[in-house]
């Protein structure tokens, strides 16, 4: 029964991961740490959870400001992404996480040089606050969790939409609430505050919301982003929808792409998504997990309307204590 | 006691190192240039062409009372006021030139397509109406910048001929209790070169770029106002200023509203003919590679009149033509730098994006301006020489404009990544003919008149042309002969303003 319920939490877990994992690969291939620390349970002490992430996401058309076009110089922009990711339970109530990501852009049509490299180390610590009990309805969690990505190299966030990233160290913190039944329901809300550091171009000037600035020096608005989910998990199997909303704080009409203009990093990027993920072991391997997604821009400012597949492979091993 | 004072004086330092801070660095302007009415002209005949009355005496009571205006408008000087001050403090030829940064890189968008897979030109009649004019791209903000910076020189060539004519002081000077909160200066004060350079640049810069004629306005009674708090103007000073900078900056109206810019963008016709042209000397003839193909940028901005050079001049400067597309020389010009652009390394990425000069920048023109700035701002300069370094790089860079453009379309040569369908570029592909590389044009034109006026530099001015020439075959959009003909034909362009320098009467090193 124990070993039960650890095997679905951590698919659980799996699940929520990957689901969260590439949300913000919108126009500008956004370091994804801020979604991926969201999910409700925590791995046991001791407990050792790797795997490996492939999500490819792409889009032909995309918001400038709020105008929504395509541009015949780019036809469909994708970025592939490719994921290892580690996460380790120090205690039952603490777990830390690694992920680093190898990231490619393309786009169909212009002239344009697709980019790719080693994107955002992102290390997170994760925290089981607490929990309550509610008649009747389940049992209630808390988690919250800190999260710091930094640039692996020094690659230029100048090139968008076919950068592979923003080239900003970030600093975020994240609290999440879910409620799970009995008989297998859960629902999740999560949030995340995130302070971006200024990023440095290679070029001494730039012109953005209406003022040109001297400098090589650009500061980057904070980001907001929730997350609510529902889902149903029993039997080693699993499905779950979730609603995804990233918004990078500015003024109303603040830091938007000018008609024509190519994006820029410190643009005021806001994407809806809506997605679903299910996820199932692996038959005759035991401890391996399978993990797909899909998602989908409902709608956005300054980004692409993405569609983002993600499969992935997760295996997880115990430690024992020593004696 | 000693310990208090010592704070305190610790204190008094600290507020005034972090006034200086906050504040900026006020330039010195020591010397005066007394005889600048003298130097030679470039459009106007003489400083005789534009009338001054002459002022009222200085013990006139309308002047005193004017003065006792200048001294109640320090006394309520509110904190803005006081920045306005500290900001125009570092000249005004200066500032205007920062804020044409602003301008041009607000301006420099290209149209977007419409439904039909045409292009609107934006139109002046209409600015406000998308695609907004002007699409301030290299050939306009050259024009521009030079436009903005030769009045300006004119005009202060004037008024340094009425100010020593008449040589009322500045209110600072004239006794009676205003404030020098300007660097201090013999400099008459009527006209008032603040006047003279808020109108000039407020009237041609209101037609220039017409969506941001509030800004400009605003700016040209910020610098009215804050020179008369700074205690070098009054309100008479700045009127003769501002009637001689208007009536300076209408002549030059005229001269750009018969320059040929309008005629630039060309028709079909002759965007047909230059194909089939080129087709004709068996040539593979340029095409847009952008979706939907856009109309070649300015094709007949060659025949735009210059500064220093007569079209004479500029059919005598065109370089001889580029490698044939069918040769074996284009073949491996093209396999070179093919493998620059999809080997490009981290350093020379980073000196193509810095010299990018895209979308939304100052254009190659402007990038050169804020270079030249950094040394003006180390000088001692009196305005009308400042204005006089501006007038030279910038002809310098209209000049190269003009002479490029008019190779580009005379060889209607296809950019690299036409030639090699497979050949992916770093930046976005400028949307007009390779040979010769602008970059490369505007940046050796450049480099040729800075170390004219700033020796010194040389080496470096020498350094930053080359990089900006070669991150052009690293970014993949240009061949290694663009670069190198652009070079030499940049520095042969650049060598016309030097030559008019050097005998204008206003050169150091006579």
């Amino acid at each position: 029964m124990l070993q039960d319920t650890c095997v679905c939490t951590l698919r659980l877990r799996a699940l929520a991961l990957i689901s969260a994992s590439f949300l913000l690969a919108a126009l500008a291939p956004a370091p994804a740490s801020a979604q991926t620390i969201d999910d409700a349970t925590m791995l046991p002490g001791r407990t050792l959870f790797s795997g490996y992430l492939y999500t490819h996401d792409s889009w032909d058309q995309y918001w400038e400001g709020t105008l929504k076009r395509v541009n015949g110089n780019l036809g469909t922009v994708s970025t592939q992404t490719s994921t290892i990711y580690v996460d380790y339970g120090v205690t039952d109530r603490i777990n830390v996480i690694a992920k680093i990501p190898y990231v490619w852009t393309n786009s169909s049509q212009g002239v344009l040089a697709g980019q790719e490299g080693w994107q955002d180390l992102t290390l997170a610590a994760k925290i089981r606050i607490g929990g309550v009990k509610i008649p009747r309805a389940g049992k209630l969690n808390w988690y919250g969790a800190g999260v710091w990505t930094n640039p692996m190299r020094n690659y230029t966030p100048d090139f968008l939409p076919l950068s592979i990233g923003l080239d900003s160290m970030t600093r975020g913190v994240r609290s999440t609430l879910n409620l799970s039944t009995e008989a297998g329901l859960f629902f999740t809300g999560s949030g995340q505050y995130t302070w971006r550091e200024n990023v440095t171009l290679d070029r001494d000037y730039y012109y953005t919301n209406n003022q040109f600035f001297l400098t090589s020096d650009v500061p980057m608005p904070r980001v907001v982003d929730y997350e609510l989910s529902a889902g149903f998990a029993k039997k080693r199997r699993m499905a779950r929808f979730d609603f995804n909303k990233l918004i990078t704080q500015g003024g109303i009409d603040s830091g938007d792409i000018r008609r024509q203009d190519a994006p820029f990093p410190a643009n005021r990027f806001i994407a809806a998504r809506i997605g679903g993920t299910v996820m199932y072991p692996a038959p005759f391997v035991r401890g391996v997990d399978f993990r797909f997604e899909y998602s989908h821009v409902i709608d956005g400012r300054n980004v692409g309307q993405s569609n983002t597949f993600t499969v992935g492979i997760f295996k997880t091993l115990h430690f024992k204590k020593t004696p | 006691m000693n310990i208090q004072s010592n704070r305190i004086a610790g204190y008094l330092c600290g507020a005034v190192a972090l006034a200086g801070i906050l504040l900026g660095p006020v330039r010195a302007t020591a010397a005066t240039d007394a005889n600048a009415g003298t130097w030679r002209m470039i459009v106007l005949t003489g400083p005789d062409q534009i009338y001054v009355p002459p002022p009222a005496p200085v013990n006139d009571a309308g002047y005193q009372s004017e003065l006792a205006a200048v001294k109640s408008a320090q006394a309520s000087m509110t904190k803005a006021q006081r920045q306005a001050v500290d900001y125009w403090n570092q000249g005004g030829v200066f500032a205007w030139n920062q804020i044409l940064h602003g301008l041009v890189a607000s301006a420099d968008l290209p149209p977007e397509p419409n439904a039909d897979n045409t292009y609107s030109a934006p139109s002046a009649a209409n600015p406000f109406a998308f695609p907004q004019f002007p699409f301030a791209n290299p050939p306009y903000a050259a024009r521009s910048y030079s436009y903005v910076a030769v009045a300006t020189y004119e005009a202060l060539k004037v008024a340094w001929h009425y100010k020593y004519l008449y040589n009322r002081p500045t209110p600072f000077n004239a006794g009676g209790g205003v404030q020098a909160i300007s660097p201090q200066s013999d400099l008459p004060g009527y006209p008032s070169e603040d006047g003279v350079v808020s109108a000039v640049s407020q009237t041609l810069l209101s037609t220039l770029f017409p969506t941001q004629v509030a800004i400009i306005n605003q700016k040209a009674a910020e610098q009215q106002q804050a020179a008369i708090q700074a205690g070098r103007a009054t309100a008479s000073d700045i009127a003769a200023g501002v009637e001689l900078g208007k009536a300076v900056a209408a002549i030059f109206l005229t001269r750009a509203a018969n320059d040929g810019l309008k005629a630039a963008g060309g028709t079909q016709a002759q965007w047909d003919a230059l194909a089939a042209a080129a087709v004709a000397r068996g040539e593979t003839p340029w095409r847009s590679m952008e979706t939907p193909p856009r109309p070649p940028m300015l094709p007949l901005y060659g025949q735009v009149k210059g500064w220093m050079m007569t079209p004479d001049d500029f059919l005598k400067e065109r370089p001889g033509p580029p490698p044939s597309t069918s040769s074996s020389q284009m073949a491996k010009e093209l396999a070179d730098v093919k493998y620059a652009a999809s080997h490009i390394t981290r350093a020379q990425a980073a000196t193509s994006y810095k010299w990018a000069d895209g979308a939304s920048s100052p254009t190659p023109p402007g990038h050169w301006n804020v270079i030249a700035d950094t040394y003006l701002q180390s000088t001692d300069w009196s305005e009308v020489r400042m204005a006089r370094a501006l007038a030279l790089l910038n002809m310098s860079q209209q000049d190269a404009a003009i002479g490029c453009w008019d190779t580009k379309f005379a060889y209607f040569n296809p950019r690299p990544a036409q030639l090699d369908r497979s050949l992916k570029t770093q930046i976005a592909l400028p949307n007009f003919p390779a040979y010769e590389s602008g970059h490369s044009t505007f940046s050796a034109a450049a480099a040729v008149v800075l170390t004219y006026l700033f020796p010194q530099g040389a080496a470096y001015f020498n350094a930053q042309r080359d990089e900006a020439a070669l991150s052009r075959f690293y970014s993949g959009i240009h061949y290694k002969s663009d670069i190198d003909v652009g070079v030499t034909h940049g520095i042969a362009i650049g060598g016309y303003t030097v030559r008019f320098a050097q005998s204008d009467g206003a050169d150091f090193s006579k």
